[in-house]
């Protein structure tokens, strides 16, 4: 900065003063008008008059009367949780992510209606059942298992039930274990049509297995 | 239901998808928690009314949380919801670009109850040198006046020049000659 090469002589201009105050000058720059400010009175009293200007500024913006609103931040929490990514348990997640709530709610509702009966027959008398099952609850009288990182105390009456292939693979690691009726039931492509049910933010809350593949 | 249907990520990949979600949240929310009175303050200071500035703030976190999601660059979270803020705000009302002194939000006295007289007198002096401070920035070019606001809150000219799209030489510039025109009209 060629300024800086003869401050000595002359006389910092306004420029250079502010950038030293705003600490954006170079270690050996700010030492230069250190020195000369340290020297020359006039030129400090220009330092200090835009310094204070400066602080004019700031004290002018810290005194703008806002308010901290937790409701706004209770909004927004809110509208994050029903934005974040639809944890994909079996379902490709682009599809689960174009599924609105009205329509989750909506098929759910007639997937129920016209089939419970059904799978109610199909869980007695065919299909695998899991031989070892976490804790259970139920949802519009549906069973649900609880999925790992389900928070029971959330309201379950607005979840969704979204029915798709869930890999056995994916439910071991959830905690629920199949016992193999054949070779092929142990393949770890193996997967299973289930009931999934979402809670309000998305997450899969339990899973109610339907039937084998 | 087709094979094409299943998805063949293992089960970790759901509980990272998940984890991942929960970070961004806290990292959003926290930053909600820092950073939304000082942008709203920011919005205010140069004329937007309170209501907008509040709109304009939340949809400044939403968008944050999109641009978070999309695996965005987190380098300066600071500076990226500074100029998101910015352009909604710009977008949002014109007189954000206009030099209304009587868009400015009245002067209240802030804080604690004073206790005695004497701090009362110099809360009233300050405030009226706040307002003749406002009413002057506001007599300053948009650009000035821009540069001026978030170097007092506290950016450097690098990241004023990324929040206002500006080259750091330019802001440099606007920054001393606001302040010079300050100095004069004070």
């Amino acid at each position: 900065m060629k300024d800086l090469d003869d401050l000595s002589l002359t006389h910092p201009p306004d420029a250079l003063l502010i950038q030293a105050a705003d600490d954006e000058l170079s270690t050996a720059g700010a030492a230069a008008i250190d020195s000369h400010l340290a020297a020359c009175q006039a030129c400090k009293r220009r330092y200090q008059a835009l310094r204070q200007v400066s602080a004019g500024i700031e004290s002018a913006l810290a005194a703008s009367p806002i308010d901290f609103s937790f409701e706004q931040r209770a909004r927004l929490e809110r509208q994050l949780e029903a934005r974040a990514r639809i944890a994909p348990i079996a379902a490709p997640s682009h599809l689960l992510r174009r599924l609105s709530s009205a329509v989750a709610i909506a098929a759910a509702l007639a997937f129920a209606l016209l089939y419970v009966p059904h799978w109610s027959r199909s869980l007695k008398t065919a299909g695998p059942v899991p031989a070892r099952l976490p804790s259970a609850f139920e949802v519009d009288g549906e069973s649900f298992v609880a999925l790992p990182y389900s928070n029971p105390d959330l309201p379950l009456n607005a979840s969704h039930i979204v029915q798709m292939q869930v890999p056995v693979s994916s439910l071991a690691d959830a905690g629920i274990v199949f016992e193999p009726i054949s070779n092929e039931m142990s393949s770890p492509d193996r997967s299973v049509l289930a009931d999934v049910l979402l809670g309000m933010d998305g997450r899969p809350l339990g899973i109610h297995v339907l039937n084998a593949e | 239901m087709d094979r094409a249907d299943i998805l063949p990520l293992p089960s970790t990949a759901w509980k990272a998808d998940y984890l991942e979600d929960t970070s961004v949240r806290r990292l959003v929310l926290e930053q909600y928690d820092r950073e939304s009175l000082p942008l709203r303050r920011y919005l205010q200071f140069l004329g937007i009314d309170p209501e907008t500035a509040q709109e304009v703030v939340h949809e400044a976190f939403l968008k944050l949380h999109q641009h978070l999601l999309a695996d965005g660059d987190r380098t300066n979270l600071r500076a990226w919801l500074y100029r998101v803020a910015h352009n909604l705000g710009r977008n949002t009302q014109t007189a954000f670009r206009s030099s209304r002194t009587d868009a400015l939000p009245d002067l209240t006295v802030n804080g604690d109850l004073p206790s005695q007289a004497a701090s009362i007198e110099q809360e009233l002096l300050d405030a009226e040198r706040n307002r003749l401070v406002r009413a002057a920035i506001h007599r300053l070019s948009a650009a000035q006046r821009d540069c001026l606001v978030l170097r007092a809150q506290g950016f450097k000219y690098r990241e004023i020049a990324e929040v206002l799209n500006l080259s750091i030489s330019t802001v440099g510039e606007n920054i001393q000659r606001g302040l010079e025109k300050l100095k004069e009209l004070l």
